[in-house]
């Protein structure tokens, strides 16, 4: 049988007492433990910083001394043991990324959108198997669009190593992202947008083409960056395919250059000057990738407060 | 990557009282669709080709899953080393990157004040934008040497060292453990994104009621936010996970890219993406199957990871919508 | 008005509260008596919840909100460095407007929370304070047999009483109640109304409450709170409900009794 509280006429009760007590005597340790695993996970947030730090300071460091105006005009030389510095530049590589980056965004940017628009607009059954298979695609090992880019054009169609078999592993890389956030800014136009345009008699397809897809623009326009960003600075969909080669080369069936290839081969050279050179071929990709994240990441932040 | 906004109006269904728009709205609402089925089509190809061609590895199941060799070019061809190369680095990743990655979500939910949050949280982005090949070339160049002249004599000092690391005289530089921290840097900005979102999406009033009660903040995050965030965590690593297993360049440089079944973490393995990417350039025939085959694996794995990883976000959501 | 400071629960002088800057409520000045109900009513806006929340020091987890003037409890200021906050929040406890219960917690988990923060584990003392909590609660009957399910499978009449037991489990001398049965039907409401009177006798409770006929049924005093001119609610009378509700001195308190501000 449980005991009530006891409460007698002085107002002490032993359960009230007994509690008070314990917590002060168990205060201090709770405090102290509170504040380690706080600062703990402080420690765990600089640790995650340091990675980035280090990294982005070697890319600095070494990276920039090997930018030159040859360095992106030149086309890459094969050092000698008479002449173990001349690496020449990468502009094969330049080219034959913004060559991909080009044809990819051709074939993944209207199919993606409109996909995307489809998405938004459908909640039919099929239209939500289609999202799962977007977002299970988007996380993806890049390696396998390489794999079927390689099925479909070396093997298949015989095409040998081409700019076009590249861009297209690129290509499927980039339609789930693009497809994804599509949908995602179609859906964020309040749906009062819509509504008002059919009540006014507009008819559906011009609701969505004249209304809410102009609305959704910056959103698409954003995501559609992000991709191309992620698409450029992937190598193993385009190390399978393109073939390589040290000329500037752009054209969609011949084989072409990279500049993920290019640090991914010139890392391992035996030539010192080579894997020196890497560094700057690096700092230029990444430098590459962020300012495409910003300015669609601006492009984003400036129309939503515009719109306002 | 969740939608989380309210569904539109379905185009189909609504206003029919004018023909016409009846009509055009067919014709719009079937142009869409058609995108739709293109969309469905090359995901199928993607699917499809790549078992296609990995058909004929499958007749010798046994050897692409348990065959501890590969032997290029003639065969045979056994895909062990790889998936057990894939999956020592990628588990031992995801452990350190949760650690490292709850403890980075909590600082930047409960010790960032909230201006400078939103900061914090961009350079994570930016560190998810990093291509694989930069880590893979920084762990190459940088922090391979590193580790084997400082880090390495350290650890095959501590107890157990034979056993988990091997012994020193075979070491060389490029390793699973080398790969098993540099995939755990690169999954991190992952696990970081997700995580910080599960755990912000846990409701005000029951942090008030916490503290109401006379908690203190640690007591808060581990009896309260963890427990009810737990499910999302758990799917936030199953992401993470899939990330890592996908990894190709990164591992391809610092693995050391050797075929063989192996334990030793201070020894040089490899894993399925990172064999891919390095054997395929003079693949021939029946190789270029195996390869594919070995493909199909890592899809049907990640696959499986980032579905279950869907579920159990999805889960959290629906059970925080129910309080 | 005595300044023997143990004869009240609380006092509270010239309290305001301000957050970045801008005022929300101030010239609060009245004292709580011991097991009295007292309640803060007063159109929205008035500050009511943000004076509430003062008291247990709920604002220290908004940055940039000050709370000035002076708040006794027992005769020790609330603010002051003698009593920390989480012993305070051992001896203030708050029921929310919404329940709250913890979800990845069973009801036995939730009720003795309080006591599991404060590193009480002993069993027994768990156990009875359970009981004692969820009787007081008048839930007991109700929930005594699933003990051990989560705290979600509740009604919302049920769980906010759950919350009660919660915040009652650490035995506080205050109990601070915010609106808690405005998201609750009628017969929940009733349910928790009638708690009160065998609650007070146990504890002193200050509620906020928007609903006038709530205040005139249980409480004993009444603060009348109102927004002024500069957006900042100010205190505007104090006294037994008897006199609030049928012969106040403020004209602005009439107006409101007779439903002119509503």
């Amino acid at each position: 049988m449980m005991n009530t509280m006891q409460h007698d006429a002085n107002g002490t009760t032993s359960t009230r007492d007994y509690i008070r007590q314990r917590a002060d005597q168990l205060r201090a340790r709770r405090l102290a433990v509170s504040k380690v695993m706080i600062i703990l996970c402080g420690a765990a947030l600089v640790l995650t910083a340091i990675p980035l730090v280090v990294l982005i300071e070697q890319l600095i460091v070494r990276g920039v001394s090997q930018i030159s105006w040859g360095f992106f005009t030149q086309l890459p030389q094969s050092p000698t043991l008479s002449a173990p510095n001349a690496v020449g530049g990468v502009s094969n590589a330049v080219v034959g990324t913004l060559a991909l980056a080009l044809y990819a965004s051709i074939m993944a940017i209207p199919v993606g959108v409109l996909t995307g628009v489809y998405l938004a607009e459908s909640d039919s059954k099929f239209a939500e198997a289609m999202r799962i298979v977007a977002q299970t695609m988007a996380g993806a090992p890049s390696i396998l669009m390489g794999l079927f880019a390689f099925s479909v054009f070396v093997k298949y169609m015989h095409l040998g190593f081409t700019a076009l078999a590249g861009a297209f592993a690129l290509a499927v890389l980039m339609l789930p992202v693009v497809t994804i956030s599509t949908e995602i800014a179609v859906r964020n136009v309040p749906s009062t947008l819509r509504e008002a345009g059919l009540a006014l008699g507009v008819k559906p397809h011009k609701v969505s083409l004249r209304i809410v897809i102009p609305s959704a623009l910056s959103g698409i326009v954003t995501g559609s960056l992000l991709a191309i960003a992620r698409a450029v600075g992937e190598t193993a969909p385009v190390l399978l395919v393109i073939g390589g080669g040290y000329i500037n080369e752009w054209r969609p069936l011949n084989p072409v250059s990279a500049l993920p290839l290019s640090i991914f081969m010139g890392a391992k050279s035996v030539w010192p000057a080579q894997r020196a050179q890497v560094w700057g071929i690096a700092l230029v990709l990444v430098a590459f990738v962020f300012i495409l994240s910003l300015t669609a990441r601006l492009w984003a932040g400036r129309s939503a407060k515009g719109r306002k | 990557m969740s939608m989380r906004t309210p569904n539109l109006t379905n185009l189909s269904g609504r206003s029919a009282e004018n023909s016409s728009a009846g009509r055009s709205r067919g014709w719009y609402h079937w142009l869409l669709v058609a995108f739709g089925a293109v969309f469905a089509f090359v995901s199928f190809a993607f699917v499809a080709s790549i078992a296609i061609y990995s058909a004929p590895a499958w007749a010798h199941p046994g050897q692409i899953l348990g065959g501890s060799g590969w032997q290029s070019p003639t065969g045979p061809y056994g895909g062990l080393p790889m998936i057990v190369g894939t999956l020592e680095t990628s588990l031992i990743a995801i452990f350190l990157a949760c650690i490292v990655g709850l403890g980075t979500s909590i600082a930047i939910i409960f010790m960032i004040p909230k201006r400078l949050r939103t900061i914090v949280a961009t350079l994570v982005e930016l560190l998810a934008a990093i291509p694989s090949i930069i880590y893979g070339l920084w762990g190459f160049l940088v922090l391979a040497p590193y580790m084997f002249n400082h880090v390495d004599p350290i650890l095959n000092k501590l107890p157990f060292a034979g056993t988990i690391f091997g012994p020193p005289g075979q070491q060389f530089g490029a390793s699973l453990l080398l790969a098993t921290f540099v995939l755990a840097i690169m999954i991190l900005p992952t696990f970081i994104a997700i995580s910080r979102e599960v755990l912000a999406a846990v409701p005000n009033d029951l942090l008030e009621a916490s503290y109401s009660l006379g908690a203190t903040r640690w007591q808060v995050i581990k009896d309260v936010v963890l427990p009810t965030s737990k499910i999302g965590l758990v799917g936030a690593a199953f992401l993470a996970l899939a990330r890592a297993t996908g990894e190709t360049v990164a591992v391809a440089l610092v693995a050391g890219g050797v075929a063989r079944v192996q334990f030793h973490l201070l020894y040089p393995g490899t894993s399925i993406a990172a064999w891919i990417a390095t054997q395929f350039g003079e693949a021939q025939g029946n190789e270029i199957s195996a390869l594919m085959a070995l493909g199909l694996l890592l899809m049907i794995l990640n696959f499986g990871l980032s579905l279950i990883s869907r579920s159990l976000v999805t889960r959290q959501r629906k059970q925080l919508a129910k309080v | 008005m005595s300044n023997v400071s143990n004869d009240y629960a609380m006092q509270l002088t010239n309290v305001a509260v301000a957050f970045s800057g801008k005022t929300a409520v101030r010239d609060v000045t009245f004292n709580v008596a011991k097991n009295k109900v007292t309640s803060l009513i007063g159109p929205s806006g008035s500050g009511k919840t943000t004076l509430l929340r003062a008291l247990n020091r709920l604002h220290d987890l908004s940055a940039g909100a000050v709370v000035s003037g002076q708040i006794l409890l027992e005769g020790t200021d609330v603010y002051g460095g003698a009593i920390s906050v989480t012993e305070l929040r051992t001896r203030i406890g708050m029921v929310f407007q919404k329940p709250n219960p913890f979800p990845a917690m069973s009801i036995y988990d939730n009720v003795v929370a309080g006591l599991r923060f404060n590193g009480i584990k002993k069993k027994s003392i768990l156990d009875e304070t359970l009981e004692r909590s969820l009787r007081q609660a008048a839930i007991w009957d109700s929930v005594e047999s699933r003990l051990h399910v989560s705290a979600g499978n509740l009604s919302g009449g049920e769980q906010q009483r759950l919350c009660i037991a919660r915040a009652l489990a650490l035995e506080p001398d205050v109990l601070l109640m915010d609106e808690p049965t405005s998201a609750l039907d009628p017969i929940a409401t009733l349910h928790i109304e009638e708690l009160m009177s065998s609650l007070k006798e146990r504890v002193t409770i200050i509620i906020v409450t928007h609903n006038m006929q709530q205040a005139a049924r249980i409480s004993d005093d009444c603060a009348f709170l109102l927004m002024g001119d500069d957006s900042a609610g100010e205190l505007i009378e104090f006294g037994p409900t008897q006199k609030i509700f049928n012969d106040p001195n403020d004209k602005r308190t009439i107006d409101y009794i007779a439903g002119r501000f509503g």
